[in-house]
C-alpha cells in the first residue's frame, strides 16, 4: 500500500484531522523527551476511541505496516520514535473508564495523563502511586510501556507493582486480556511480561491499575550537606537503619542552582554541595520517631541542617523543585544529555566520585539529580552542541560513566528504558543467550516484529534474524 | 546514550527577528511539561499546536528544515493564542511570548497578514478610525441592536454578543472619591477598547485609586498600547504606538502608570524589549516599563480599603496576561476580598485561557470556541452570578460565550465591583 493510500485508509477510520501525512507536520514527532535523536514518522495517526484504535491496528496488521505507539512523547530513551513508519498517537484516548474506590482500582485508557488519574480519584482519598517527574505530562500508557518509576517508588514500587490487568491489542490485531482485576493471577505473569516491554509487545487498550490510600501522615525533610560523599553515605545509613522512606532523593549543587534560578525555586540552599530530599509517610502514630531518627542520621553524617516542611505549601514547593529539575537544566547551556543508570546503593559514594572525576577530566559540568534510595542515578550534562570538541567530550564522558556504573555491578537503565538510546549497551550487560531469549519472548507477542521495530534488543542478537522471516 | 547528540546547524534566515531569538529557543530541553498547560494542545491534541512543537517548528525555520512559506507552519504558529500559560509551567524559562512575536514578525515580512487582521490592526492604530468604530459599537449596544443580533449564528452574532456583554451588569451610585494622595501620583492608561467600550471602568479605576490614596493625574496623548500589533507580528506599528505612550506618560510626570487591562499591562511592561534595538528610545522604554503596574497591584499594596457590603455571588477568572505574563495572581483576589459579603467561589482551571487572545476569536473562531467551551462549563459549575476578570478581551469572550449559551451569568471587571462597593459606602 502506498503512503498516500495508507493515509487515506487511516483517515477513513479516524477522520482526516486525526491523520498527519505532510512531512512539515510530522517534524514535531521526530523527537521525544530526548532531543538527541531525530527519526521522522511517515504517517501519524491519532485514534480517539478504542474502536478506532482497534481498527487502525488491524489495518496496519493487514497491510504489514510497522508502527510505534506514543503517549505524550516525554520518554527519555528515544523509545517513541518511528523511523519512516506509522506513529500511533495514543494521547487522544484520555478517559478514566471506571473508578472502584472500594477495591481501590481504576480502569483507564492509555492516554490518561498520570497526574490526571490522581486528580480523578482524589475525592476518594486515593492516589496513583507511581509518580515520574514528568507526571504532569506523561501518560499511563507510556508509564506501562517503560515500567516508569518516580521518587515515591522507593516505598511503593514501580508501575509494574500497580498494574493488575491489561486489555491488549496484539500487533496482529487479536485482543487479549492479561492478568485479572479480581485477585491472584493464575498461570504465568503475563502482565509482568507486558509492563516494560517498551511498545514492542502490542498496545494497551486499557489498564486496570491499583490505587493507593493517601497516607494519614506525611513528613518531608530536606538535609543540607557540604559534600556529595557525606550525602551518599547518609543514604546508605538510612536504609541500613531499617527505615524505608517513601522517597529519598539527592540533588547536587549544579542542579540546586538551576532549580533555584527557575520559577520552581524551592528554597534549596545554593551553597550546599548536595541535598537529600526525604519523605516519610504512614500512620501519624510513631512517624515523628522516624523523623527524629532520620534527622539524627543526617546530622551525624555531616549534614549542616535538616529542615522539615511546615505545611503542604512548602512540601509541594520542595517536590516541584525536584520534579522540574531536569527541565530547569535547560537554562545552564544550549543542549542537555539526560542519563539513567542503576548501581547498588552501597556503592553510591565511590561511583559519584568517579562520575565527578570523569566530568572534571573532560572539563564538563555534571548535574546529578536522582533517586538515591534505590541507587538510580541521573547524571545529566548541559553543554553546547555548536562546539564539536565539547560534544566529543560529552560523548566520551557519557560512555565512561555508563562503564563505571556497569563495572560497579549496575545496569544501564533504571526507569527511562532502553529504547534507541541504550540499545548498543545491551550486548555488554546480557549474554547472547539472554538476548536471544528476549527475542523469542517478543516473537510470542509480535512474531513479525512490527511493533516499535528496532528498539530494546539489537536485531542482530536474535538468532533467527538471519533465517527465514518469522512465520505464525 | 550510545551515539546521537543534538547537533547545531547554520542559520538559514539570518537577520530576521526569529534568528535573533535563537538563544531563547536553545533554552528548551523538550521535556514536554508545557503540553498540559497549553489550551490549543488540550483542545486539539497535536504537538504542532503545543509550545514544545511550535518551538521545534521555529527551530526548523531557523535551521532551514522548513520554509517560511510552508502553509502548515504558518497555520500552527497562527493558531497559538499567545496566552503564555506555557511560561508558567516551563522549568527552563523559555521566553515563549518573545519567541512567538519574533516568529510572527519573521513570517509577516514574507506574507501579508489576513485581510481581517490587517483591517482590525489598522483601525486600532488610528485613533479616529477606532473612535468611530467604537462609537458605532456603543450605539449598537445602547439601542439594543447588539442584543438583538447577539443570537445570530456564527462570528457576526458572536461579535454582537461580545459588544452586548460590555454593558455594566450591576447598578452603581454616583459618589465623589476622596483620598489623601499620600501613595504618590499615578496616570491611568485609558487605552483604546477600554475607553471605547469600558469607559465606566476607566472612571472607576481613577476613583478606586483615589480612595486608596493615590493621586491620579491625566496623561494626554496616550492610547492603544500596541499589544495586538506585536502579537500579530506587526512590530513596527507596535513600536510607533509604544513611543507615543512613552512620551505621553513621561510628560504626565506621574510616578507610576496604572493599567486595568492586563493585556496592555503585559505589553507595556515589555516596552524595553520591544524597543531594545532603538538606541534613542531603549532607555526611556525601560524606564517607563519599570513604572507600569496592574491596577490590582497598586490596590493590593494599599490594602485595599474595604468598601460597603455587596452580597453578590462571584467567581474569578485570571486573565492569561495577568497571571502568566505578569505573574500576578493574588492581588485581584485581594481586591474582591475587600468587598464585604461578596461570596467568592473558586473557578476550576481559572488560569487557563478563555480563547479570547486579542483578535484571535475573530480569526480562529473554531479553536477559540474549543478553548472557550471548558471555561464556560467550569463557570456554570460555580453557580456564580458574575465572572470577574480584568481584561477587556476576556470579559467580552466569556460574556459572549455565556450569553449565547443562554446563561444568566454576566461578566464584570473586579474594579467595577470594588467601585460599586465604595459607592455604597459613600452614599
Amino acid at each position: 500500500m502506498s503512503h498516500d493510500a495508507l493515509g487515506a485508509a487511516l483517515a477513513a477510520i479516524v477522520g482526516e484531522r486525526q491523520v498527519l501525512v505532510r512531512p512539515s507536520e510530522l517534524l514535531v514527532y521526530a523527537t521525544d523527551g530526548l532531543p538527541g535523536y531525530r527519526k521522522q514518522p511517515g504517517i501519524a495517526v491519532f485514534p480517539r476511541t478504542r474502536d478506532e484504535l482497534v481498527q487502525v491496528v488491524r489495518l496496519l496488521a493487514r497491510e504489514g505496516v510497522p508502527f510505534v505507539p506514543r503517549g505524550a512523547g516525554t520518554g527519555l530513551s528515544g523509545g517513541a520514535l518511528a523511523d519512516g513508519s506509522v506513529l500511533l498517537g495514543l494521547n487522544r484516548l484520555t478517559r478514566v473508564l471506571s473508578v472502584d474506590a472500594e477495591n481501590r482500582l481504576a480502569v483507564v485508557e492509555p492516554g490518561v495523563v498520570n497526574v490526571h488519574l490522581t486528580r480523578a480519584v482524589a475525592p476518594y482519598g486515593l492516589h496513583y502511586a507511581p509518580d515520574p517527574s514528568s507526571q504532569a505530562a506523561c501518560t499511563i500508557g507510556g508509564n506501562v510501556a517503560e515500567n516508569a518509576g518516580g521518587p515515591h517508588c522507593l516505598k511503593y514500587g514501580v508501575t509494574l507493582n500497580h498494574v493488575v490487568a491489561l486489555t491488549v491489542i496484539l500487533p496482529d490485531g487479536d485482543i487479549v486480556t492479561l492478568g485479572s482485576a479480581d485477585g491472584e493471577r493464575d498461570g504465568y505473569d503475563l502482565v509482568g511480561c507486558f509492563v516494560g516491554s517498551e511498545g514492542c509487545f502490542g498496545v494497551a487498550l486499557d489498564a486496570t491499575v491499583r490505587l493507593t490510600r493517601n497516607p494519614q501522615a506525611v513528613r518531608t525533610l530536606l538535609a543540607d550537606f557540604t559534600s556529595m560523599d557525606a550525602a551518599a553515605r547518609a543514604t546508605s545509613a538510612i536504609i541500613a537503619a531499617g527505615i524505608v522512606p517513601a522517597a529519598l532523593e539527592m540533588m547536587d549543587q549544579a542542579t540546586i542552582r538551576a532549580v533555584e534560578a527557575s520559577i520552581y525555586a524551592a528554597g534549596y540552599p545554593t551553597d550546599a554541595a548536595a541535598v537529600l530530599l526525604m519523605e516519610l509517610d504512614g500512620l501519624e502514630a510513631g512517624i515523628d520517631v522516624d523523623v527524629e531518627k532520620l534527622r539524627t542520621i543526617c546530622l551525624d553524617g555531616g549534614a549542616r541542617a535538616v529542615r522539615i516542611a511546615r505545611d503542604e505549601g512548602e512540601r509541594t514547593r520542595l517536590w516541584q523543585g525536584r520534579k522540574k529539575a531536569f527541565g530547569a537544566m535547560g537554562r545552564i547551556s544550549s543542549h542537555l544529555v539526560v542519563q539513567d543508570a542503576v548501581i547498588p546503593r552501597t556503592r553510591l559514594p565511590e561511583v559519584l566520585r568517579l562520575i565527578a572525576q570523569i566530568g572534571a577530566a573532560e572539563r564538563l559540568s555534571v548535574c546529578n539529580v536522582f533517586h538515591a534510595g534505590d541507587g538510580n542515578l541521573h547524571p545529566n550534562i548541559p553543554y553546547n552542541a555548536n562546539d564539536p570538541d565539547e560534544s566529543a567530550r560529552v560523548h566520551r564522558a557519557m560512555r565512561a560513566i555508563m562503564r563505571a556504573c556497569v563495572d560497579a555491578g549496575g545496569s544501564v537503565t533504571g526507569e527511562h528504558g532502553i529504547g534507541l538510546d541504550k540499545i548498543d549497551y545491551m550486548p555488554r550487560i546480557f549474554s547472547p543467550e539472554s538476548l536471544d531469549a528476549m527475542c523469542r519472548l517478543r516473537a510470542v507477542f509480535d512474531p513479525a516484529r512490527r511493533a516499535n521495530p528496532g528498539k530494546v534488543v539489537p536485531v542482530r542478537s536474535c538468532r533467527e534474524w538471519t533465517q527465514a522471516p518469522a512465520t505464525r | 546514550m550510545s551515539g546521537s547528540l543534538p547537533t547545531a546547524k547554520p542559520c538559514a534566515i539570518p537577520d530576521t527577528p526569529l534568528a535573533h531569538a535563537m538563544p531563547g529557543l536553545d533554552t528548551c530541553v523538550h521535556c514536554g511539561f508545557c503540553l498540559q498547560a497549553c489550551p490549543t494542545y488540550l483542545a486539539l491534541n497535536d504537538e504542532n499546536d503545543s509550545p514544545r512543537g511550535r518551538i521545534v517548528l521555529m527551530r526548523a525555520l531557523v535551521e532551514g528544515d522548513l520554509s517560511l512559506d510552508d502553509p502548515a507552519v504558518q497555520t500552527h504558529i497562527d493558531r497559538c493564542l499567545g496566552c503564555r500559560g506555557c511560561e508558567s509551567a516551563c522549568p527552563s524559562g523559555v521566553p515563549y511570548g518573545q519567541l512567538l512575536e519574533a516568529t510572527r514578525a519573521t513570517l509577516t515580512a514574507r506574507r501579508p497578514l489576513p485581510a481581517v487582521v490587517r483591517l482590525a490592526l489598522g483601525v486600532f492604530a488610528r485613533p479616529w478610525a477606532l473612535g468611530t468604530a467604537l462609537a458605532m459599537g456603543r450605539l449598537a449596544r445602547g439601542t439594543g441592536v447588539a442584543s438583538l443580533l447577539a443570537g445570530v449564528k456564527g462570528r457576526l452574532g458572536f461579535a454582537f454578543a461580545m459588544l452586548q456583554s460590555t454593558a455594566l451588569p450591576i447598578k452603581r451610585k454616583n459618589y465623589t472619591a476622596r483620598g489623601d494622595g499620600s501613595r504618590g501620583s499615578v496616570a491611568v492608561l485609558q487605552g483604546c477598547v477600554m475607553e471605547g467600550l469600558f469607559a465606566g471602568t476607566n472612571r472607576a479605576t481613577a476613583r478606586v485609586l483615589t480612595v486608596n490614596d493615590y493621586r491620579v493625574v491625566a496623561a494626554p496623548g496616550e492610547g492603544c498600547c500596541g499589544a495586538l500589533h506585536a502579537h500579530a507580528g506587526d512590530l513596527e506599528t507596535a513600536r510607533t504606538l509604544a513611543r507615543r505612550n512613552i512620551a505621553a506618560f513621561e510628560k504626565s510626570g506621574a510616578e507610576l502608570v496604572a493599567v486595568n487591562a492586563s493585556g496592555c499591562g503585559a505589553m507595556m511592561k515589555e516596552y524595553g524589549h520591544l524597543l531594545h534595538d532603538d538606541p534613542a528610545w531603549r532607555e526611556r522604554a525601560e524606564r517607563l516599563a519599570s513604572r507600569v503596574r496592574d491596577v490590582s497591584e497598586l490596590l493590593a499594596a494599599a490594602g485595599p480599603r474595604p468598601g460597603a457590603a455587596l452580597p453578590l455571588h462571584v467567581t474569578y477568572d485570571a486573565p492569561c496576561h495577568l497571571v502568566h505574563a505578569q505573574h500576578i495572581s493574588a492581588p485581584p483576589l485581594a481586591v474582591l476580598r475587600a468587598i464585604p459579603e461578596l461570596q467568592l467561589t473558586p473557578l476550576v482551571d481559572a488560569d487557563q485561557c478563555c480563547g479570547s487572545a486579542g483578535i484571535y476569536n475573530l480569526v480562529e473562531p473554531e479553536t477559540s470556541n474549543a478553548v472557550l467551551a471548558p471555561k464556560l462549563a467550569h463557570v456554570a459549575e460555580t453557580g456564580a452570578a458574575l465572572v470577574a476578570t480584568g481584561n477587556p478581551g476576556c470579559l467580552m469572550q466569556i460574556g459572549a460565550g455565556l450569553a449565547r449559551a443562554g446563561s444568566t451569568t454576566r461578566v464584570v471587571h473586579p474594579i467595577d465591583l470594588l467601585d460599586a462597593s465604595y459607592a455604597r459606602r459613600d452614599a
